[in-house]
């Protein structure tokens, strides 16, 4: 019987089926006050009792004319779809844009129920002013609610089934109703579902709420015969729930369960109707509460079905003893892709590896599986797998990379930043750290740990040079030598003048403990004119960074090094560089001499200059001095001599190391008395 | 139903009337209309129920936002057993009048606690000015 039924694939039963919809729609508004899709349609027909079916014959009559801009226009979509594939996806677009169009009428509506809220009423919770419905006028309506047969699933309203109801117009069903349950009963050729029925029942909506197009929020089941009711009716609370399917679905797409029977004549129910109208929850009721014997009037599914759609997506459903005649205008402010987000959102939390934040969650299962594994064991059945829940694999992003470059190209790329905008935040910091900070010594120290770095693979070279073989040790040499001329550019060692030792980078980088470090290394990598160079800008400001050392007191650091240069250098160039700390300066009457004598860094690199200019005479190297040397140098030496005399003992600094020879220099220009008094003062 | 077994959701409860207890200790009654991942709400035509000994009093508050963290619990409200209470609703002047002669005593009746404390050398922290964790 079922096979001859038809597809229904022909443009004129579908055309049929719409004109049926219409009318069944009518018929339902009047009967259950469904306002919502059908408030354009209110002004025209009143509402009318049950019992004048000749006047229901009249408004339908008047509702189909009503609805005729809605008919060509489905006729025209249908035949247009006719050629597309696949049935159920042809009627959903139908369907949806029906919706649609039933939307544009019911919108403008929708605030006419609603009063300014009164706030000086403190009765807030106020009815909506409904059109008073047939349930609030009929009684019989009142007791016959199937409500709880829903409950168990958090069903929407349920509709009045009051056998009543229907039973006192049965001249209203359509004569081609016939055809739509017959379309409708295609889903009982379904496949049978599993033997879980209410895991299976949400399984299939997976299917098919992702399938379908995302706009339709209320599918209307006019078009939509092939797809099962309790898909449709279901598919509002359970729509998101198809996130998470409790059983991991075995069930194709398309192959929607076959939760229930269509009742249609001598067909029996199957007990799956059972887990939709249980007779448990007809207890609430004092009604013949359909028991699974219970068949239901196609009709009846259908409006129940239709029911569910125009209560729109999230109707307050519980399990209501008595019928609340108010619908709820504001119903459904959070969508069913909102709903869907937060569970996800809410499925993801769940993923965590930190048992902090799931506990629960994990305890379930845990527990669970505990059950089931005691279970196996005892039954010895196969084993079973806990149904766990589906969550979305989200997955996690392993590297993050801030700053996105792409070889070649100009900076930052231009990466999305609408689900990822640290990119952007962190791009920006990017950018604003390698521009000048702002701050010298932000700046300062981000040079010397450039330059360290520099430096260290330098070192690091110079390591590996012995290790490499013979061939390569001139290549080794040249490029530890580009690396090191790299680093000395980087320093921007200039002659500068006193007032501008502060701004000075080099200097600047001498002041910060890590920077003389950073010198004290690299100074054995320079050449000798390079070495040189710095040792007389490190005399020339001699006064300036000893007064910032004075915190630090790393001077000595650089000591050593310094030490080693001054070693290799011409008497002329020792001459310059005592020049340095001998030439008076502009703020102060102290000498430079002066106050590297108090400090302890300063009185070294004196006596280290002294000692080799006196090493230097006392040898018998050709000096080639420049003229005037000598002179320098004498003068030089009276000029240690008498500051030394002076500065007061305990002023003076102990040298980090004292060379032997001073005293002998001392003694050849000066008499013997002095020479004494200094050797005191020096030890 | 719970669609999603081991775990929580506020999802059943869009659309239904809820009675939310807050942690300054407020109490609002609205219809829940949506929510998100920190249960922040979206109360509806809510009322704020205030409650002394017997009696209680609603002023409408309209559309309350509620951060989720300030929330202590909340729970359905079943619309038929929702008028079955042995309270009597009284008009809001008159619960605020009542709400305030509650504060005064209750503060009256402290500060001769701390007072008393005082005078045998104990100092009890008042719990408001506790940390909250």
């Amino acid at each position: 019987i079922l096979e001859d039924y038809l597809l229904v694939e022909d443009a004129p039963l579908l055309e049929e089926m719409a004109e049926e919809d219409e009318e069944l729609d009518l018929y339902n508004e009047m009967t259950f006050g469904l306002d919502r899709d059908y408030t354009e349609e209110d002004s025209t027909k009143p509402l009318v009792p049950l019992e004048m079916s000749p006047e229901l014959v009249e408004v339908v009559a008047e509702e189909t004319e009503a609805r005729e801009e809605l008919g060509p226009g489905v006729a025209e979509e249908l035949g247009e779809l006719q050629e597309e594939g696949g049935m159920e996806l042809e009627v959903e677009q139908i369907g949806s844009e029906l919706e649609e169009e039933e939307e544009e009428l019911g919108t403008e509506d929708q605030e006419e129920d609603q009063e300014p809220n009164d706030l000086g009423d403190p009765a807030v919770m106020r009815a909506v002013q409904s059109k008073p419905t047939l349930e609030s006028q009929d009684s019989a309506v009142l007791d016959s609610r199937i409500g709880a047969c829903w409950a168990e699933f958090g069903e929407e309203d349920m509709l009045a089934m009051d056998p009543l109801v229907w039973g006192s117009c049965p001249g209203s069903i359509p004569p081609h109703h016939a055809l739509e349950d017959k379309a409708i009963l295609q889903v009982l050729e379904r496949p049978p579902p599993s033997t879980n029925m209410a895991l299976d029942f949400l399984s299939s909506p997976v299917q098919r709420g992702y399938r379908g197009s995302p706009r339709l929020k209320r599918p209307n089941l006019r078009l939509m015969s092939p797809k099962s009711f309790p898909q449709h009716f279901l598919r509002q609370t359970a729509g998101y729930a198809s996130l998470a399917p409790f059983r991991p679905t075995s069930s194709t797409i398309g192959s929607p369960p076959r939760p229930f029977t269509m009742h249609f004549g001598p067909m029996s129910p199957s007990s799956d109707s059972a887990v939709f109208f249980s007779p448990s929850a007809s207890g609430q009721l004092n009604l013949s509460a359909p028991s699974h014997m219970t068949q239901l009037h196609p009709q009846h599914q259908r409006i129940l079905t239709q029911r569910q759609q125009q209560g729109g997506q999230a109707q307050s459903i519980s399990p209501k003893k008595s019928w609340s005649p108010k619908v709820d205008p504001y119903a459904g402010l959070m969508t069913s892709k909102e709903k869907d987000w937060v569970i996800k959102v809410e499925m993801i939390q769940l993923q965590s590896e930190n048992m902090d934040d799931d506990y629960y969650y994990q305890m379930y299962y845990h527990r669970l599986e505990h059950k089931q594994a005691e279970e196996e064991l005892l039954g010895g059945r196969n084993k079973q797998e806990p149904p766990k829940l589906v969550t979305p694999f989200i997955q996690k992003v392993e590297m993050y990379n801030s700053v996105v470059r792409i070889a070649g190209s100009l900076g930052q790329v231009a990466v999305s930043t609408c689900y990822s905008p640290r990119r952007a935040i962190d791009a920006v910091h990017h950018a604003l750290v390698e521009e000048a900070t702002g701050s010298h010594r932000l700046r300062a120290l981000h040079k010397i740990e450039k330059l360290f770095l520099q430096l260290l693979e330098v070192e690091e070279m110079q390591r590996k040079m012995p290790l490499a073989s013979e061939e390569q040790q001139p290549g080794c040499q040249e490029q530890k030598s580009q690396e090191v001329e790299c680093i000395y550019q980087a320093l921007k060692i200039r002659a500068c003048s006193t007032e501008e030792e502060a701004e000075d980078e080099f200097l600047q980088l001498l002041c910060v403990q890590k920077g003389k470090k950073l010198m004290a290394r690299l100074l054995p990598h320079l050449t000798q004119e390079q070495a040189e160079k710095i040792l007389l800008t490190i005399a020339h400001h001699l006064p300036f960074l000893m007064k910032k050392d004075a915190l630090d007191e790393s001077l000595p650091l650089l000591y050593s090094p310094l030490n080693q240069v001054v070693g290799g250098m011409t008497f002329s160039k020792v001459i310059k560089v005592l020049q340095e700390m001998t030439r008076p300066l502009p703020e102060s009457p102290e000498l430079p001499l002066a106050m590297a004598l108090k400090n302890q860094f300063g009185i070294s690199l004196l006596y280290s200059l002294l000692s080799h200019g006196e090493g230097l005479l006392s040898s018998d190297t050709p000096l080639e001095p420049c003229s005037g040397d000598f002179e320098t140098w004498t003068d030089t030496v009276f000029l240690v001599a008498r500051e030394l005399s002076q500065v007061p003992k305990a002023l003076l600094v102990e040298p980090l190391f004292l060379p032997s020879n001073l005293l002998s220099l001392f003694c050849r220009y000066l008499d013997k008395q002095t020479v004494h008094h200094l050797e005191v003062k020096m030890e | 139903m719970n669609y999603m077994p081991g775990t929580a959701s506020l999802i059943q409860d869009i659309d239904k009337k809820h009675l939310v207890l807050l942690r300054d200790g407020r109490t609002l009654i609205g219809y829940l209309r949506s929510i998100d991942q920190f249960a922040n709400l979206v109360l509806h035509q809510t009322v704020e129920r205030i409650h002394v000994g017997k009696k209680y009093g609603d002023i409408p508050r309209g559309i309350f936002v509620v951060r989720g963290e300030n929330v202590v619990l909340l729970g359905e409200i079943d619309l038929e057993k929702e008028s079955d209470t042995p309270l009597q609703q009284v008009s809001i002047e008159e619960i605020l009048e009542e709400q305030r002669v509650e504060q005064q005593t209750k503060q009256e009746s402290e500060k001769l606690k701390v007072q008393a404390l005082k005078e045998r050398g104990l100092s009890v922290p008042r719990a408001d000015t506790l940390d909250e964790y």
